[in-house]
């Protein structure tokens, strides 16, 4: 095991990007999933460890204007409480409540979920489904410089992001969704509480004239990363949320989902699951 | 002191069947307790373990200089240094490793100052394997020419157990229905919040002191000596705090020589403690099998007979796991009248890993294959499914072919209890027409019984148990027991008999059970016998200690002895309740007179039992005990989530002692027995263990905690203590199976291999429809 040589917790966001410049820092939030990583010898410390928690800049949440903006030390927790957020993303607050546990939402961040970059993470679903966004900024040339790219960027493989080492993940924003936005979030594992998803489901669209308009389906623990269900979203779009669609919807699961068999359940039940959850929250969202 | 009032007078009242808090429960709530885990002594060194991490190999080259030469390093021992240091119930195991024969297998061990310096000299150890082929189930290692694990022990023979009685033809023949099935019990493991532990120190005698998690410290100590090559008179057995045992600790493991021995090394104190991932991997299982089963009947539901192949995969070492056919003989020859019975049973070494005993010990096997196999049956005959329990259950007078002999037998008032209380006959009935017509989400209801040993089991030659009580000049008592304290208990039980004979406040009763110097023998903890075995020592020393004190006080107040009571800390007058002394006073009296006087008794007590015989036929126990448990379920069909809505019991406990350990005795058992039904499973694959953490082994968790309705039968049982039986495994064997017949009943599937996964079940119930839907089949099966 590499040791720990600098414990580093700055109060300042350019602080903490000068020292991860070098791009050789572990950085710290909740240290929910670092603390098991390193623990069972999957991930090594760097000998620099940088915790985010003192940057009072990274947290919050602001949900005033057109655009959202979570910051990326916003705990789970702080989510699942936010009647902003409740109002304006139900679904993300939906995903919460299926997040681990209450020990664990109160110490995971939403950035190092996204970061972990698990394809069974719970936020990404729901905030693929969103449209959002991440904010990636680093120390360059004497100044904080930020960048932004859409999320289903952001994943590349698991464990793996589009975020460069000296990079941090500051937010995560998306447009404040439509009045008739709806939204919705499904997860399955072998219990109901402590779970990693077998699969997950986000669906989210508008409803003008009866027809389905600017589907978003993101499926969660189907493929490497998180992603959005580009096959599952064309059946939809533009069609009436009638059986028929639903149907068709259900027959594209399988162009999208790409599931492997590992120790906790097999491909097979894994696109099973996929298209009970896809017929599942469309006739939810048909009923209501 | 003629002046007494009503309300000064003590009435007589029982302390039997009143709900006591345990008196460790505040401490633990609290994080005072300190578990062995927490312990450190000084100049204590940590030991560790290198495993083999293969399943099953030769060792080609060990080196260990480079880790001996790390600073900090005291010892570093390997199997050369153990040779012919044999344990083990067929002396099969060594403390250390010549040979690899499962994932887990001991190699090397190390002591230094600190964990991460014993880690590094682990890592300094280079060792050269020759991986060999292995046998990974019983059915290869039992094959001609399958690899041999241990060279003597021919075609991987463990243990052999076969039990008959009666004509098998004959029964066959008069049989309409006959069902047959096989089972395949799974591996599981105990998952103790504390893991694995043992700090063991030498003194320049030669005496090794242990503190250790056993939950049978004197038998103990004649399983360890042989593994340290000591006599073992020359081992102390001393039992801290334990985060949970459930049998996991009822035999010598190698971790447990292993710090003895590097203690003897390196004259220091050393601790041995396992991380999750290392408990996971090394601690025993329960044990896995393969279960061929035949019941018969005839069509108006009497049963003709059963049979039972029994395959079980012995693992790599034989601890109690292989032993499990002496108590499944007894579920599948008894509790349902069963006139035929042909039981066979062998256990094949496997380079898996191995079982040790576990809460139920074999009757969750057997259960989980003779429940269903009744249910089955149940949908068969021509009379009523509650009917068809009701006739063939076993009545008071009984004797199993077995030889258990069943007085106070309450099966029959279990039976109706539970299927009155949750209203089995109408609802099994009405699910089952739902079954087939559509809907997502199922209800199902089902029902489980077994029988268990309720009064010890002989299983040793004897099956009994020391007591000491005091009474100090204060009427403070003190009870130095064999029963240890492992979380079930026994602790109440002790302090509310006492308090029932002596008439005490139950704290003031201090209980002295954690140093085999001091208390005297007891076979251990185990098949749920210590409220009854040691609830029985403890009465019988505290009326020793009551007639004692009652004559001391008869003298002193000039009155007859049987005209005196003990209560609420006086002696009293039996007629009326007027105190008449103070206890204390009296005990300082007795003590400070001209021929003075302690009250400090001895007792031992053995049950009236019979040793288990080599035929298996002997009333090993003097108490059996029956419980039947309802499960109602729902099913999503779509994603095979069971979700268990409700769990009826109704258990023969004999007679209540402390109300709220035995609620949390069922309840705690239950959640035991829910995980092995629904989502604990050992992912092993060749050898390895592919899930060893709880993100990836599931218990279950408060949220899937199902509502109770607990009835306690009082059957009165005249051999217990006030009555009382041995209660605390039937709740773990008893759930699977009554969830397997709600999931029936609920679907039309059935699941042979628990657990009872989603997966498991979403596959069933789409192939079940995919078979009905399909153009040549369209039959649903039943």
């Amino acid at each position: 095991m590499q040791e720990i040589t600098t414990y580093l917790a700055p109060r300042r966001l350019d602080e903490a990007l000068r020292a991860t410049a070098d791009g050789d820092a572990t950085v710290f939030c909740g240290g929910t999933d670092l603390a098991p990583q390193t623990e069972s010898g999957v991930r090594q410390y760097k000998a620099k460890l940088l915790s985010l928690r003192r940057i009072e800049e990274l947290g919050g949440i602001e949900a005033e204007g057109h655009e959202i903006r979570i910051g990326a030390t916003t705990t789970i927790s702080e989510i699942r409480r936010s009647s902003a957020l409740a109002e304006i993303a139900p679904v993300l607050v939906e995903a919460t409540e299926h997040f681990a546990s209450e020990q664990i939402r109160n110490a995971a961040s939403v950035g190092g979920n996204l970061c972990n970059a698990s394809p069974a993470g719970d936020m990404s679903p729901p905030l693929l489904v969103l449209g959002a966004a991440v904010e990636l900024a680093c120390w360059r040339e004497g100044a904080v410089r930020t960048r932004r790219i859409p999320l289903e960027e952001f994943f590349l493989g698991p464990g793996k992001t589009a975020k460069l080492p000296e990079e941090l993940l500051t937010a995560v924003v998306f447009e404040r969704p439509v009045v008739d936005f709806v939204g919705r979030f499904r997860k399955s594992g072998p219990r109901p509480a402590l779970e990693i998803s077998t699969v997950s489901v986000a669906f989210g669209a508008r409803i003008a004239n009866g027809l389905l308009r600017g589907v978003r389906v993101a499926m969660g623990a189907v493929a490497p990363t998180p992603l959005r269900a580009r096959h599952v979203e064309a059946a939809l779009e533009g069609k009436p949320l009638d059986a028929a669609t639903i149907a068709a919807a259900v027959a594209a699961t399988t162009e999208d989902a790409k599931p492997i068999d590992d120790v906790r359940a097999s491909a097979w039940y894994r696109s099973h699951l996929i298209q009970v959850f896809v017929e599942e929250v469309l006739n939810d969202v048909r009923r209501n | 002191m003629e002046k007494t009032t009503t309300a000064s007078l003590t009435a007589k009242k029982t302390m039997i069947g009143q709900r006591l808090n345990k008196p460790d429960a505040p401490d633990k709530a609290t994080g005072k307790t300190r578990y062995i885990n927490d312990m450190v002594l000084p100049q204590m060194l940590i030991g560790k373990v290198l495993f083999a991490g293969r399943p099953h190999a030769r060792i080609a080259r060990l080196d260990t200089t480079a880790a001996e030469k790390l600073p900090g390093v005291h010892a570093v021992l390997t199997g050369k240094d153990v040779a012919g240091l044999k344990f083990g119930f067929v002396r099969d195991n060594v403390p250390l490793k010549d040979k690899v024969r499962c994932e887990h297998d001991e190699i090397a061990a190390v002591a230094a100052e600190t964990e991460e310096i014993a880690q590094r000299a682990l890592e300094l150890i280079e060792v050269e394997y020759e991986d060999l082929p292995g046998v990974f189930t019983p059915e290869d290692g039992a094959r001609e020419g399958a690899p041999q694990i241990h060279d003597n022990f021919p075609g991987n023979k463990s243990l052999h157990f076969e039990f008959k009685d009666g004509d098998l033809a004959e029964a066959e023949a008069a049989s309409d229905f006959v069902v047959d099935n096989v089972f395949r019990p799974h591996h599981v493991t105990h998952c103790c919040m504390g893991t694995s532990c043992a700090i063991a120190d030498f003194d320049h005698n030669g005496k090794l002191t242990i503190w250790t998690q056993t939950q049978y410290p004197y038998n103990y100590k004649m399983d360890l000596a042989p593994a340290l090559g000591i006599h073992p008179g020359n081992i102390r057995v001393i039992q801290p705090p334990v985060g949970g045992a459930f049998g996991s600790k009822l035999d010598v493991y190698p971790y447990e020589p292993i710090a003895a021995l590097l203690a003897k090394k390196t004259a220091r104190p050393v601790k041995v403690m396992y991380s999750r991932e290392e408990e996971f991997k090394a601690s025993p299982t329960r044990q896995s099998a393969i279960i061929h089963m035949r019941t018969g009947c005839t069509r108006d539901g009497t049963l003709t007979f059963r049979t039972a192949d029994v395959l079980m995969d012995n693992g790599a070492y034989t601890s109690w796991g292989p032993t499990i056919p002496v108590v499944m003989m007894r579920t599948v020859s008894g509790h349902y009248r069963v006139p035929v019975v042909d039981f066979k049973a062998q256990a094949i070494y496997t380079n898996n890993p191995y079982a040790g005993s576990f809460r139920g010990y074999g009757n969750v096997q057997a259960a989980w294959a003779t429940a269903q196999q009744m249910d089955m049956l149940a949908d068969l005959v021509d009379i009523d499914p509650l009917e068809f329990h009701l006739k063939n259950a076993q009545k008071s007078g009984e004797v199993t072919p077995q030889k258990s002999i069943l007085n106070e037998c309450v099966f029959v008032e279990c039976l109706e209890t539970a299927a009155a209380a949750s209203d089995y006959g109408r609802k099994r009935k009405e699910y089952a027409a739902e079954r087939n017509k559509p809907g997502r989400y199922k209800k199902g209801i089902g029902l489980a019984s077994s029988i268990h040993n309720a009064g010890g089991a002989k299983i040793h030659k004897s099956d009994g148990i020391g007591t000491i009580l005091k009474v100090d000049d204060y009427a403070r008592v003190t009870v130095i027991t064999g029963a240890s304290e492992i979380g079930q208990g026994i602790d109440v039980v002790i302090m509310m008999i006492v308090a029932e004979e002596l008439g005490v406040p139950p704290e003031h009763v201090t209980i002295v059970n954690n140093d085999s110097d001091i208390a005297p023998w007891d076979v251990g903890v185990h098949a749920s016998r210590t409220t009854f075995i040691a609830g029985n020592g403890t009465r019988r020393a505290a009326q020793k200690a009551r007639a004692q004190i009652l004559n001391a006080a008869a003298r002193a107040l000039g009155e007859l002895a049987e005209d005196l009571d003990l209560r609420d800390g006086s002696v009293v007058r039996n007629r009326d309740g007027a105190p008449l002394l103070k206890l204390e006073r009296l005990m300082r009296q007795m003590h400070f007179q001209p021929e003075p006087e302690l009250v400090m008794v001895t007792d031992y007590y053995e049950p009236n039992s019979e040793p288990e015989g080599a035929k298996y036929s002997s009333n090993s126990s003097a108490a059996y005990s029956h419980a039947v448990h309802i499960a109602e379920i729902t099913v999503d069909t779509l994603t095979g989530e069971i979700k268990v809505d409700k769990v009826t019991v109704a258990q023969d406990v004999g007679r209540v002692i402390n109300r709220m350990g035995l609620e949390g005795q069922i309840e705690g058992g239950i959640a035991i027995g829910l995980g092995y039904a629904l989502s604990e499973d050992m992912r092993i694959e060749k050898g390895m263990l592919k899930n060893p953490c709880f993100r990836d082994y599931k218990l279950i968790t408060a949220p899937e905690i199902p509502t109770f309705d607990l009835h306690f039968i009082e059957s009165y049982c005249v051999e217990g203590p006030y009555g009382a039986k041995g209660i605390s495994e039937l709740p773990t064997i008893v759930i699977a199976p009554a969830i397997a017949n709600a999931l029936y009943n609920a679907t039309g599937v059935r699941i042979f291999n628990p657990p009872m996964s989603p997966e498991k079940v979403a596959r069933a119930i789409h192939e079940r429809r995919v078979q009905a839907t399909s153009p040549d089949g369209g039959v649903i099966p039943s």
